[in-house]
């Protein structure tokens, strides 16, 4: 008995001190070494995000939690989910999740929860988002929803230079149906695809730049304009004609690659996506339909990646500051570096897209410029929920 | 979610904390069993015992293998046009003992079936898989409509991803093709629709040599290739390459269109794979073109390149009307026979498919990657027949019920008919079960007819009694089937007398723009004819080069079936010789009527 007892006692010994030690610490079982020295209880920050960055975010988180950072001697931890831009808010809404930070893809979304949030009084104490507060909700990364086309098929519908004819030559050509018209009847017909606006930020964008372009306006949309007989006329022959109105930007862009333009003549998708696969069309047809080319509206709207902190009961102050902690890292320079070779363009200041190894000069064959046009106003929640109904009750498929 | 997440993974090391507690529970019974009762002993006991104790703990038991794995097995039925590469690529993967994330080691079975078929039969709930894979996604509106309409769900849930892409093309033989101003031409389905109405088949292009302009499709039933055929025939029909609508479908040009091209095809068949390989091996005598999938004719160009194949070269025409893409879906079944533990095997066998090795493969057996950021490289081009810029542009995939409009039209007005003349034993061997599964599956058989075919049924045993001459089976069907339902066994097997018989009744009877078709089943040898065997094949042999000959197909009945010859008879004319006994006649019956 006295053995047992000195045996165990030095077993405890050796446990106790491989637990302290820091060489042994890393590799021992963690619950256990845990109770014997309980570590500061982490801050928790759940991040809901758009699939676009998923790359670039993924990789922040990474070097985030590398660098070992705590808000009040308590270390962060972060947890991800990914989520569809408007099935995020709109679970915020409706209470299905309870996040700290969310990131859609657009400031369009922030706009609607902002609106939303502060009509649902029954379940927020305000709008749980303040998208005039840069402190704690700002753009992180930018892309333009940008249209992609064979060279040969933008050539003819274009010649070039889109400029103020985009979207009208577009409709045109859509609702013309086949190539024919244009003289290439061995293209068929005319093959355009764009997300469903109900469910991907991308086909919400491109619509709201038609809307837009129908109206003659880059700023204050209303509510009139929409509900115009003659603008829904319009809209509903082109979106009858649309080719597919997908559920991903990421599926259209590899489609039109990995079918060619049999499948796809043109897709509305973000810049970012088109810069990711133009050297993968390259090496898949050479030269043949001319490669891919990208096409910017003449006025553009940005797909602009907005983080938001929260302003709700569950979000605590540990964790409103840890988010902010984050926002910060993610917009500091060595990030928006990163961002650059994602395809993105970065919002802080001091990156230049005109660099060497840019994707932003590698591609100018294919059309990827560095200069942006100007951006259309967002509108005002309760106008682009007009939008949204308008087009569930009349275009979708 | 992701909270609740966490803590389950949690509370599963404790557990295994605990097993492992258990466990050395165990090994202490046994330290303490041991003999000897002396102090020194019992201390090393214990000093084993806290060094186990230490080891365990320190490095954590997660890591340490625990015996007695489970498995989960996930079912596939496939397209059979990717078999070559997905059949080594599930036994590497069944070997690697992949596992599911709570430690399940994961089975992957499959089985090929014609596109078509699959889905109808996942409808039925006759086959329940939990993958299914059929050569496009055509078909699956309509497969997931009827499920819906009898479940009230959807059985496909989102958009599946495409495991390896194709395009539906036209294989003809270059010489042929060149004919008709290939390259510098485009060519379609016109071209197609022209060549089989042409006076002297390829006579009129001044090719009296090459005979008449012999074509195949699969049956658009059963296989989607052959779909894809008579949707593209419509819409060449209609002159439009979108929109197609059940009104299309009434107008009588576009019916004769569809006629006019069905009227070359020499047979129809469940699976592409099959008419492909009939294709390369019989080589222009037997098929001028059949359609098929592109990676088939860069395959059959390699093997030729690398001198395995005698044949001339082959080429892919793309219908300049548009064709349509065998996209190759991966579909994880959302039907109740499959669990949440199969689905997320079913996954992991996806990403396996999906990954880049496995991707890049694909190309050797001529497929095109889903993955775009792989490039087309050989066998895809020019050299191998194929080119991997074309084709320029897609018909649209019409609605459910236009997609069932077509099928309905080709069956009942477009299709090519056939003669069918029976040849059944009715020796006396053939007693008992045999002769009644022979009957009703006879009986099932006629159904698959439709009206405007034609059928002959001879009986045979010492002698043959024509139970029905050759006529069609709409003014015959209900008289037919009592009559076959009637049929009783006695005598000898005049076998070879029985099929000359019934190859002369064809010859005469038979009409040549009809397919022709001698179906004999028999459950013994050859004990009575006054012929023999090499009298026979090379009467039914003389005119088997051509791919519009009649042709015989054989059952062997049960084991005592000498099924060497039964083969001879039937290869020699281009048909097919089946094993078969009373539990399978009913699916050998149906495989053969998928020919017609």
């Amino acid at each position: 008995m006295f053995l047992f007892a000195v045996y165990a006692l030095a077993t405890l010994g050796v446990l106790v001190g491989a637990f302290v030690s820091p060489g042994f610490r890393a590799i021992a079982y963690a619950p256990l070494r845990d109770l014997i020295i309980p570590p500061p209880k982490p801050i928790v920050l759940d991040v809901l995000y758009s699939t676009e960055k998923a790359a670039w975010i993924d990789e922040g988180v990474r070097r985030f939690l590398t660098s070992g950072p705590r808000v009040e001697g308590r270390p962060i931890d972060i947890e991800l989910s990914k989520s569809g831009s408007r099935e995020m808010y709109l679970a915020v809404l409706d209470g299905d999740v309870e996040p700290d930070l969310i990131s859609p893809a657009s400031m369009l979304q922030i706009s609607l929860l902002e609106d939303l949030s502060a009509a649902r009084t029954d379940r927020f104490g305000g709008p749980v988002v303040d998208r005039r507060d840069t402190g704690t909700c700002r753009p992180v990364l930018n892309t333009p929803v940008v249209l992609v086309a064979w060279e040969n098929r933008s050539d003819v519908l274009w010649g070039g230079n889109p400029n103020g004819q985009l979207w009208l030559r577009l409709h045109e050509a859509v609702t013309r149906e086949t190539w024919e018209v244009y003289g290439h009847p061995e293209w068929g017909f005319i093959k355009f695809g764009q997300t469903n606006p109900l469910k991907s930020n991308s086909g919400f964008q491109s619509f709201l730049l038609m809307t837009y372009n129908y109206a003659e306006k880059s700023s204050g949309l209303s509510n009139e304009d929409i509900l115009d007989a003659g603008y829904q006329a319009w809209y509903r022959e082109f979106g009858r004609n649309v080719t597919q109105f997908g559920d991903s930007t990421g599926t259209f862009m590899e489609e039109i690659v990995a079918y060619g333009p049999s499948r796809y003549d043109i897709v509305a998708v973000y810049e970012s996506t088109a810069i990711e696969h133009i050297d993968n069309a390259v090496a898949r047809y050479g030269s043949s339909h001319g490669g891919l080319q990208v096409i910017y509206p003449p006025v553009t709207s940005l797909s602009d990646h907005p983080f938001c902190v929260l302003d709700a009961e569950w979000v605590e102050p540990e964790e409103a500051q840890a988010a902010k902690r984050f926002l910060d890292f993610l917009t500091d320079r060595e990030m928006q570096e990163l961002a650059l070779h994602y395809g993105f363009r970065p919002v802080h200041e001091g990156v230049s897209l005109d660099q060497p190894g840019s994707p932003f000069g590698r591609y100018e064959g294919n059309g990827v410029r560095l200069n942006l046009p100007d951006q259309v106003e967002v509108p005002a929640g309760n106008v682009l929920n007009t939008l949204l109904e308008f087009w569930a009750r009349n275009v979708q498929p | 979610m992701d909270i609740l997440k966490r803590r389950e993974t949690m509370g599963r090391n404790w557990s295994c904390v605990g097993k492992e507690l258990g466990r050395i529970g165990t090994r202490h019974q046994i330290l303490r069993s041991m003999k000897g009762n002396g102090l020194m002993r019992r201390g090393l006991s214990y000093l084993a015992l806290a060094t186990m104790v230490s080891v365990v703990l320190l490095t954590g038991c997660g890591n340490l293998p625990l015996p007695g794995g489970k498995r989960v097995t996930i079912t596939m039925i496939y397209g059979s046009e990717k078999e070559a590469w997905l059949v080594p690529l599930i036994e590497v993967f069944n070997s690697e003992g992949h596992e599911t994330e709570a430690g399940a080691t994961i089975f992957v079975e499959a089985t090929p079936m014609g596109s078509i078929v699959s889905g109808d039969r996942i409808v039925e709930g006759t086959l329940k898989p939990t993958v299914w894979s059929p050569a496009s996604s055509a078909y699956v509106p309509v497969t997931n409509a009827s499920w819906l309409q009898k479940h009230g769900e959807d059985l496909v849930v989102g958009t599946p991803n495409d495991l390896v892409l194709s395009p539906v093309v036209i294989a003809m033989w270059r010489p042929m093709a060149e004919a008709l101003g290939w390259p510098g031409e485009s060519l379609g389905w016109a071209d197609i629709a022209a060549l089989a109405t042409s006076e002297g088949g390829w006579a009129g292009y001044g090719y009296p040599e090459w005979g008449s302009f012999k074509f195949g499709h699969t049956h658009p039933d059963f296989s989607n290739s052959g779909l894809i055929s008579v949707i593209a025939e419509a819409y060449a029909a209609a002159d439009k390459p979108r929109d197609l609508t059940l009104a299309d479908l009434q107008d009588p040009e576009l019916k004769a269109f569809m006629a006019d091209v069905e009227s070359s095809v020499i047979h129809y068949g469940e699976s592409t794979g099959f008419f492909a390989t009939r294709m390369f091996e019989r080589g222009p005598s037997y098929l001028s073109a059949a359609v098929m999938y592109e990676n088939l004719i860069a395959a059959q160009e390699a093997k030729r390149i690398r001198g395995e194949s005698n044949q001339p070269p082959v080429v892919a025409i793309y219908p300049e009307e548009g064709t349509a893409w065998s996209n190759h879906p991966y579909i994880i079944l959302n039907a109740p026979w499959v669990s949440d533990e199969q689905r997320g095997a079913a996954e992991i066998f996806e990403a396996y498919l999906l990954a880049e090795p496995q991707q890049r493969l694909s190309v050797t057996y001529g497929f095109r990657p889903s993955d775009p950021g792989l490039p087309l490289s050989t066998p895809l081009d020019l050299e191998h027949g194929v080119d991997p810029t074309e084709p320029k542009t897609v018909l649209e995939v019409p609605s459910a019920e236009v997609v069932v409009g077509v099928q309905e039209l080709w069956r009942s007005e477009v299709k090519k008919p056939v003669d069918v003349v029976v040849v059944m034993d009715t020796s006396g061997s053939m007693e008992g079960k045999k002769i009644s599964s022979a009957r009703s599956s006879l009986v099932d058989f006629i159904d698959l007819m439709d009206d405007r075919d034609r059928l002959q049924v001879i009986l045979f045993s010492d002698e043959m009694i024509t139970l029905t001459e050759l006529s069609p089976l709409a003014e015959k069907r209900q008289e037919v089937r009592n009559r076959v339902s009637g049929v009783i066994e006695g005598g000898d097997t005049k076998l070879y007398s029985a099929v000359e018989f019934a190859y002369r009744e064809l010859d005469a009877h038979g009409d040549p723009d009809h397919i022709r078709v001698i179906v004999v089943l028999t459950d013994g040898q050859d004990t009575a004819s006054p012929i023999t065997l090499p009298e026979l094949t090379a009467r039914i042999g003389a005119q088997s080069e051509s791919g519009d000959a009649t042709k015989i197909f054989t059952i062997a009945f049960g084991r005592a079936a000498d099924r060497e010859i039964l083969q001879q008879i039937a290869e020699i004319t281009g048909g097919r010789q089946y094993d078969s006994d009373p539990e399978t006649i009913g699916e050998i019956y149906a495989e053969i009527a998928t020919f017609f």
